[in-house]
């Protein structure tokens, strides 16, 4: 005889533990469309490989005889799993106790599980639903006291930002604590219809004079936008493939590379169309996304924030398997002009793909930074000045190609120039400090206004000063290193993907990641 | 029959005005066109049906997110 009554007993509360918040609660997570906590650990990870920790804690009442009479289990089930093989951390939140809100175990498993991810160098991933752990009111009564608030964990939660992939998936009404730990991440999803974040709920906001539903207030439509969360997708199944997806671009931590991931794609394979996808008239727009799908691996484009700063498209992406970060401009919006939001993004991605030693591949067609007041209004340069300093920190590979304009300053910064350019122009290419159209009234005032007939001078100065815009006059002087054939861009680009894998280097960075 | 409207993604000055009240328009269909960043930007409608109102003109400028065309879809 050993220890087989322990064991029993140990057996006996875990399997209480899985019961979650009993019965009736579990019916109502089901009824809103949710699944349960340990249901959407068991789809996330890869079957079978879930490893509990902490299972048994949670708040148990005991008889005059020592014996358990209750025990309802802390609201956060964490542990270590497999996605694709690969071993994650994994917490998420169980609204079916007390909705998620903070109790005693709560708070140190989430700690926990947060410096597992750091000292074990794995990803994470946080599935929050509810307050994350958050405050109630409650605990007045239940402590007689109340206390001065902290971020417990957060010395973690940040350190995780700097060394490993951190994923937060919103996946029911998410607030105050649970939305921050859902946006401490590199990568954010919500569902739509059953996620919605915000600071506090409409019961709160009301206090405020606002009477919103919880849709109007924090929906998938405002998250997008605002850029709060990263994606929107239609299923709690598709978030945990969203997150699988993510991950499969990323290392285990910085102190590993980026894998290569299945070489499915003819690294040759030029489409013939490219050759036509820049359209001749200069104001017609066109499709960028058609061109990066033609020009990287085959069904490799990951877009992240694609609602949010959409003049600026931000994608992770493989080229002969290698992942890489990929920027390119969306000329539907601002035509392709930095606005204040999507220097905001840029600044993101590219503090995140120098953090995960991800190379940048960036097709540019940048008008300049959005001008006129709402611009100013919206403090522009000073977004476009931090998406500037985040380049020019930036320490990964790096190549550069002009589809079409590259004008002003955020035209200049496709690259920090002080590195080999690594760099190719279409023959679509259009760049300088100010396109010809604009320019001329202000360094030209005084002959116009000068002129017999101000209209036709200006046609007269636009006609010559348009025919320097070649972009053979700039690669004559070597201001361009090389113009191609559009048609040759994938196979260009998997060779730079080829050349810049062993130029990574691993560690972590000096310019910490900020959410 | 819902209304929904067609907003702009840009701010900038409305080129090109294709569509009036009253008109049946495809989903995917070009409607109006705005000039930014000196690119015309199409603005396509998502849903099919008929075109309530526009309220825009040539020559008007428009700000981001602004309504421009109503639509019964």
């Amino acid at each position: 005889m050993g220890w087989e009554r322990e064991i029993e007993e140990l057996r006996a509360r875990e399997r209480r533990a899985r019961e979650m918040g009993g019965k009736e609660k579990i019916e109502r997570q089901r009824a809103g469309g949710k699944l349960t906590v340990r249901e959407r650990i068991g789809q996330l990870l890869d079957p079978g490989s879930f490893h509990e920790i902490g299972a048994i804690a949670g708040k148990a009442r005991y008889g005059e005889d020592g014996r358990l009479l209750e025990f309802a289990p802390a609201n956060f089930v964490m542990g270590r799993g497999r996605i694709e093989g690969r071993t994650v951390v994994v917490g998420g939140d169980d609204f079916t106790v007390r909705g998620g809100a903070m109790d005693a175990a709560i708070g140190s498993k989430q700690v926990y599980a947060e410096q597992m991810a750091h000292e074990l160098r794995l990803p994470i991933v946080r599935l929050v639903d509810g307050t994350g752990g958050g405050g109630s009111v409650r605990t007045l009564e239940s402590d007689g006291r109340t206390y001065v608030p902290y971020n417990q964990g957060w010395d973690w939660v940040i350190a995780n930002l700097a060394s490993v992939p951190v994923v937060g998936l919103a996946l029911g009404s998410v607030a105050g604590l649970g939305a921050s730990r859902l946006v401490t991440s590199h990568y954010s999803v919500m569902v739509r219809g059953i996620s919605q974040v915000f600071i506090a709920g409409p019961p709160l906001v009301a206090r405020v004079g606002e009477t919103v539903s919880k849709e109007e207030l924090g929906g998938s439509e405002i998250c997008s936008r605002s850029g709060t969360v990263d994606e929107v997708v239609e299923s709690e199944a598709e978030a945990f493939a969203c997150a699988r997806r993510f991950l499969s671009y990323l290392p285990q931590s910085v102190y590993e590379m980026p894998p290569r991931g299945p070489v499915a794609d003819d690294a040759a394979r030029r489409d013939e169309w490219l050759i036509g996808a820049i359209p001749l008239d200069r104001r017609k727009v066109y499709d960028m996304r058609r061109i990066l799908r033609s020009v990287l691996d085959r069904d490799s484009l990951f877009e992240m924030a694609r609602q949010y700063g959409r003049s600026v498209i931000t994608a992770l992406a493989r080229l002969d398997g290698w992942p890489v970060a990929v920027i390119a401009s969306d000329p539907h919006f601002h035509g392709g002009g930095w606005t204040a939001d999507s220097s905001i993004k840029l600044t993101r991605f590219l503090d995140f793909a120098n953090t995960f030693h991800l190379p940048v591949v960036n097709l540019v067609d940048v008008p300049g930074f959005l001008i006129g007041k709402a611009a100013e209004a919206q403090g522009t340069m000073r977004h476009g000045a931090r998406a500037l300093a985040a380049l020019y920190q930036a320490e990964v590979p790096w190549c550069s190609v002009l589809v079409r304009r590259a004008f002003g300053v955020a035209g200049a910064a496709h690259s920090n120039h002080t590195r080999l350019a690594y760099r190719y122009a279409w023959p679509s290419g259009d760049w300088g400090s100010l396109p010809v159209e604009g320019g001329i009234e202000a360094a030209y005032r005084a002959e116009l206004a000068a002129a017999a007939d101000p209209v036709k001078r200006r046609d007269e100065l636009e006609r010559h000063l348009n025919q320097f815009r070649s972009p053979f006059r700039t690669a004559e002087a070597f201001l361009v290193e090389e113009i191609i054939d559009p048609r040759d861009t994938r196979p260009l680009l998997c060779e730079f993907a080829n050349i810049a894998a062993p130029l990574r280097r691993a560690g972590p960075v000096p310019v910490p990641y900020r959410p | 029959m819902a209304s929904r409207n067609v907003r702009s993604p840009t701010g900038g000055i409305v080129s090109i005005v294709h569509r009036k009240a009253g008109d049946a328009v495809a989903a995917g269909e070009e409607i109006i066109f705005i000039e930014c960043m000196k690119m015309e930007i199409p603005i396509a409608t998502e849903h099919a049906g008929r075109i309530v109102a526009v309220h825009v003109k040539p020559g008007d400028s428009v700000s981001e997110d602004q309504v421009l065309v109503v639509i019964e879809a």
